[in-house]
Order: structure tokens, then sequence, then C-alpha cells
């Protein structure tokens, strides 16, 4: 069937339609407009505003004396750091949180799919600091990894090691809230592989065995390609989930030392309420949007449906 | 039983509307109702309030409280609205940038006779903009070093007690190590405790810029890096090139930076009421930590003036009432909140918070800040005082300046640190 075909069949089904369909749609479409219009209202609206305001110079104590500016915001990104360094600490902090968070989820999930023992009180545990308040999680480990009292340096000083800046050094702050955040999120990320482990058929692994393939055969050559697909979704919703994070760099570190933490969002919230030029922070928004779609559009390429079992 | 129900229900609606009646009866003019946004158990207070609306009857007041911490961001929203609050209760330095952004309305016009010379010279300077006075100014604060007597006198310290022999910052660095106990860096006595501003860590610029425009000179010549070390900005505001990164001012970082590091006598992160609970010699603070211990003396304690490199110096600055340009009722407002900021409005507003008045007229009825230890701040306040570098940019410098400094406590290059952030104030005085 050629495509102007298809849309003839189309076109000549829709005109086919009963009373009773058109009824029904109209129907539909009464209970889908009052969701339709929040949704331009609260999620449209405001982002045609915050592509409108990325071409203009205001403060937003003064909103009334914005003026058109063109480029210069864009041009700004490319003129002065700060835009460069905070999408750069951004991407590395994304890159530390996936990096620790797929592989840990994993062994996670499996140790979560198998028979051992105390199961439910590890995925209760598991759970508990993706449940638990981002202020909270920050304020704890605020306490853990103090320089001089925190738990965490007490135990490496009594390993006859030196105390650790571990939130006040350039070299280390980064490092350390991607941990916080990698500790954070490890229970979602197994929860994910959980339920990709259990949609694995049996079969395959029972097949292997019989043919005389070990378990780390069996993992290594079935359930890990099997489940490529659900490590990609895992590593995508992660690096979003990185590239939109905020508190960590409110609540632990201001953005510092030396901007080292200085992610994005926080930057843009900085820019916009403390520094007081809302155009560019409008700007940087737009441009972190393109990039959480770009990354959005790879995860529906690489997830588009090559095999199924 | 239902009849006596009844008759307390009755009653007591009857009671609950009589202020209301009492309120309307005395009213003869149109009401008014003044919002109001400060902070949780900041000025106006009920008392003055109540005293003021007996004179105005006419006025009732709607309170909204935000933390101080959300203060600024909150104003940045609100007083863009279309219906903005009529008072707002803010930040004094932030006052230049509320008043160029058209936020604030002056109120040169409604000031009473005699005000200019009770006031002191820092709050004016801090609350006015091209001439204009945008808020009187209600209290002032200022920073002090106390210390824990019990510790000081272990280690056989006796702190100056007046300005005239005041430390200066290496005199007190021996101080601080004499007096600390444990290793430098993680010690269980700290020689100078964190500050209780912000997340404890160090760098505030209402607290540690003093450091550096210590080590400048007020008196030299306009040209010279020391003018430019103390004033830390351009004196009209209008550029901070050549003013944070002299060779003075990068000194003094050098030796701040050494406080956190190498000498290891001040720690990088807050700890809370480490004073108080006897883990630290010294502490910087406001009157407000003074008020707390006369109050409830949980250690033995004194004050010792703030020591400086070459000048001596202390900020000012405190929050303060302001009326919004766009108030629906401007005169009103503006009358009411240079009342609260007069005479005995302002007495009752400031002694009820326990800080130091910005009227001179007010200190002989603050009899604790007549003698030592809380005349230190009074006589700080008096002979070293300067508002933090006045400028419509004043809120980005005050963030960019911070960011600067707590890099250097962190083990930053000052050099580094104050050329960036001078490139960084330029950024937002372009705009």
């Amino acid at each position: 069937m050629t495509a102007i075909d298809a849309q003839g069949t189309v076109a000549a089904a829709r005109a086919r339609r009963t009373p009773r369909q058109k009824r029904d749609a109209r129907v539909a479409y009464a209970f889908l407009a009052p969701f339709l219009f929040l949704l331009l209202l609260f999620q449209y609206v405001p982002l045609a505003m915050m592509a409108k305001n990325a071409f203009m110079d205001y403060s937003l104590l003064n909103p009334d004396a914005a003026k058109f500016v063109g480029l210069l915001n864009f041009s700004d990104m490319l003129y002065f750091d700060d835009a460069r360094e905070s999408l750069a600490a951004t991407f590395l902090f994304a890159l530390g949180v996936v990096a620790i968070v797929i592989p840990l989820g994993f062994v996670l999930a499996l140790f979560l799919d198998s028979k051992l023992p105390a199961r439910g009180i590890v995925r209760t545990i598991i759970m508990l600091p993706v449940v638990t308040s981002a202020v909270v999680v920050a304020t704890m480990w605020n306490f853990l990894l103090d320089p001089s009292n925190g738990l965490i340096n007490g135990v490496v000083t009594a390993m006859g090691l030196p105390r650790q800046p571990f939130l006040t050094s350039p070299d280390q702050a980064l490092v350390m809230i991607a941990v916080m955040t990698a500790w954070q999120q490890v229970g979602f990320a197994a929860i994910l592989f959980l339920g990709g482990l259990q949609g694995v058929p049996k079969e395959l692994a029972e097949a292997a065995r019989i043919d005389g393939a070990t378990a780390r055969q069996v993992l290594w050559n079935i359930t890990i390609p099997l489940l490529s697909r659900t490590t990609l979704f895992v590593v995508v919703i992660m690096t979003v989930f990185s590239l939109q994070a905020f508190a960590p760099a409110f609540l632990m570190t201001d953005g510092g030392p030396q901007d080292s933490t200085n992610l994005i969002v926080y930057h843009i919230y900085k820019t916009a309420f403390v520094m007081q030029n809302a155009g560019y922070a409008s700007a940087l928004s737009v441009l972190l949007l393109v990039i959480v779609l770009g990354i959005s559009l790879l995860q529906m390429w690489l997830l588009r449906a090559r095999w199924n079992y | 039983m239902k009849r006596v129900l009844f008759a307390t229900l009755l009653g007591g609606s009857a009671l609950a509307a009589l202020p209301a009646l009492a309120q309307e009866a005395a009213c003869d003019g149109e009401p008014v109702t003044l919002r109001i946004l400060r902070t949780p158990g900041n000025y106006p207070y009920p008392a003055p309030m109540e005293a003021w609306q007996k004179e105005h009857p006419c006025v009732s007041f709607e309170i909204n409280e935000v933390p101080f911490a959300q203060l600024g961001d909150t104003i940045s929203v609100q007083a863009a609205s279309d219906d903005p609050p009529d008072i707002l209760v803010y930040d004094g330095p932030n006052t230049q940038s509320y008043a160029k952004a058209g936020i604030l309305l002056p109120v040169t016009k409604y000031l009473p006779e005699g005000w200019d010379e009770d006031i002191l010279p820092a709050t004016k300077a801090e609350h006015s903009y091209e001439g204009e006075v945008y808020s009187p100014g209600i209290e002032q604060t200022t920073v002090a070093m106390y210390y824990n007597k019990a510790l000081t006198d272990a280690a056989g310290i006796e702190p100056p007690q007046t300005l005239d022999e005041a430390w200066t910052w290496p005199e007190a660095l021996e101080a601080f190590k004499a007096c600390q106990q444990g290793e430098p860096g993680a010690p269980e006595v700290w020689g100078l405790g964190p500050t209780r501003f912000g997340n404890g860590q160090p760098g505030l610029v209402y607290q540690d810029l003093i450091y550096q425009r210590s080590a400048g000179d007020p008196d030299a010549d306009p040209d010279s890096s020391a003018y430019k070390t103390f004033w830390a900005m351009a004196p009209d505001g209008s550029t901070v090139e050549g003013y944070l990164d002299t060779p003075e001012a990068i000194e003094a970082l050098t030796f701040y930076r050494s406080l956190f590091n190498e000498e290891g006598v001040a720690p990088k992160a807050g700890i809370p009421n480490a004073f108080f609970d006897g883990k630290a010699c010294f502490y910087i603070d406001t009157p407000a930590a003074g008020n707390a211990l006369l109050k409830d003396p949980v250690i033995d304690w004194g004050i010792t003036p703030v020591p400086y490199f070459k000048t001596p110096v202390v900020h000012t600055g405190s929050t303060t009432i302001g009326v919004t340009a766009r108030s629906k009722h401007p005169e009103i407002a503006a009358q009411f909140a240079v009342d609260m900021e007069w005479g005995e409005y302002a007495y009752m507003n400031v002694s009820q918070r326990g800080n130091l008045p910005t009227l001179k007229s007010l200190f002989p009825r603050f009899p604790a800040y007549q003698d030592y230890p809380m005349k230190v701040f009074t006589d700080q306040l008096e002979q070293w005082g300067q508002p933090r570098p006045p400028s419509p940019y004043f809120a980005q410098y005050d963030r960019i300046v911070t960011d600067a400094i707590r890099s250097v406590a962190f083990g930053g290059d000052p050099e580094e640190a104050m050329a960036d952030a001078e490139r960084e104030v330029a950024r937002a005085m372009r705009r």
C-alpha cells in the first residue's frame, strides 16, 4: 500500500464515523480539555515566555525595563567561562552518577532477583534513600563529610590517613556530591533493573544451563544482552536526572569551591535570582532544554524496537 | 443545657466582635490595609504597631513572613507583581539595588526634623541613592570578637577591652594558637570559631571582607592601592577594577587563608553553637550573641574589638523598613515606615530585638551598651563603622565576593580569586 492509498483509507474511515463515534470523540475532548488547557498554561506558555526572555536583558526586580538584546545572552555564553564551566561540571557530575549507579544498581537487582535471604530488608534499605527528602539526605551527608568532625573523616584518620577536605576541595567536592546522589538514586535504578530481569524469559537461561553454560556465562551472554534496553533506559533516566540536579549544589556547596559544583540548574537559579540577570538565565535554560531534548531523542532512537522476547 | 450553650455562643460572638466594632467606631475615614513583608520575629513589632494604630484607627495590617534566606528571592518576585506589599522589611545593603530598580519609594520628604543630625552616617550612606533617602533605618548591627574567658585565662591571654588597645590580626593569631586545644585543623577547641551566618562556612562579605579592607587606608591618595583596598569598590559605586586585588588585599587574604589552612585555627565548615558549647576560644558575632549571653550566661565571656591590619574597620547594616514605590497607599505607608523608625516607636522596636539603634539620641536608653562588654559595639559603630560597599549592584557584589573569599579560605589563590571576582562584578555592572 502506498502512502497516498493509506491517507485515502484514513480519510474514508473518518468520513464513515457514526454519530455515536462522533459523540464519543466530543466527550473525550471535553474530558481532555481541562488538562490540555493546564498543560498549555503551565508548560508551553512558560516555555514560550522563556524562549522570548532569552533574547531580552532584564532583572526580576524591574521586568518592565526589559530590553531586546538579540543574541547577546547566547554570545555571552561563548565569551564568558561560566556556562562552559557549569556545563562541564554538570556533565562530569552526570557521568559520575551513571558510572556508580549502573553497575551497583544491576548487582543489587541481581541480588533482589535471587532466592537469597533478607531480600525484603535489602529492598527496603535501598529504597529508603529514594523516598527520603533531598534536604534530609544533603544535611546528613554534610555531617558525614564534615572536614573536622565528620564520621567519614573519623574512619579515614583511624586508618592512619590524613583528613580529607571532601566538600571544601575543588578536586573532591564534585566527586562527593556525585557519590551522594548515586547513593540516593541507586535504589531506583535497582528497581528498574529488577523489572527488566523479571521480564527476561527463564527458558533461555534454562536451555543454556542444559547445554552446559555456567552461571557466569548465562549472565554475560544472555541476561546482560537482553537487559540492554533496560540499561539504556536507566542510563538516560539517570543522565537527565543528573542534568537537572539542584539540591546538592544548593544545600551542600553553594556551587563551590571555585565553582567546581556549580551545576547548571543551580547556576540558572543563581543567575536569575541572585545576579538578577533573568535574560541570561533564560538563555541558559533554553540551552539546557535543547540538551535534554537531544538526549531524549537519542533515547527514542536507541530504544526503538529491534528484537522482542 | 441548650439555653446555656446558646447563651455562651451568643456571648462569645459578641465579645469576639467588640474589637472590630471599636475600630470601626473610631475610624471616620477610608479604611486602609497595609500589607507588610518581613522575616519571622522581625520588626515592626506588635506593641509599636498597636500604639501607632491608636493614632491611625483606619489602618489595619496584613503581615506575610518569609525566612531571611528566602527574603531576597521573595522580594524579587513580589515587588515586580501587579499587587506588591506596601511595606518591605529588607536587608539594608540592598537599598540602592531596590532604589535603582524602582522598587522603593523615596521617603526623604517624610523624614522628621533633626533626623539628619541624629542618624549614624554609615546608615544614611547605606540607605541613600542619588540624593534621596529610601529608608530611615531602624537598627544597626556590627560584629565584635567574643571570647571564652575560662579558656583565655587558662591560656594566659588577656584580650584588649577598648578600641585603642585592639589587636592586630597577627597578634590575634598568636592568641588563637595559644588558646586552641588539639591538633591544628581538627582540634577539640578551636582558636577562632565558625560563623553562625549562612551555612557556617567562611567568606561572608559582612564578616570577612573586613580583613582586606583593614589593610587599606581611607586617608591615602585616592589613586593609591591602599585607598582602593580600604573602600573595596569605587566610593561612587561605579567600578571595582583595581579595588579587590591590590597588593595589600592579597597580603591580607594570604593571612586569612592561613587561618583555615597552614595555621589550622579556624574551621572551614559550620559547627552549631561551637562558642556557646566551649568548643571555640574566640568567635565573631553581632550583639545578638551578647544579648543571649547576658540573659543566659552559659559561659564566662568577654568581648574584644575586631582585630585589624592597618585601619580598624567593621561593617554596619541590618534589616530595615521601606515602602514599595507601587504601594496603593504610599502616603500612609511612608508615614508608618518613618514613624516606626523614629523616636519612641523606634525605641520600642529596637529594644525588643536588642540590637543598637541607628539614632544616636537613643543610645543612652540602652544601658547594656554603656558599659563593657557591650560598649565595644557602640564604640566600634561610632568610630570604625562602614557600610558594606554601597552600590546598586550590591547583591551581585555580595555574592561574587563572598564566593571569592570563601574559595581563598578553602585554600584557593587570593590573586586569582580576586581578579575573577573583579571581572564578574564588572560583568554584572555592565547591565
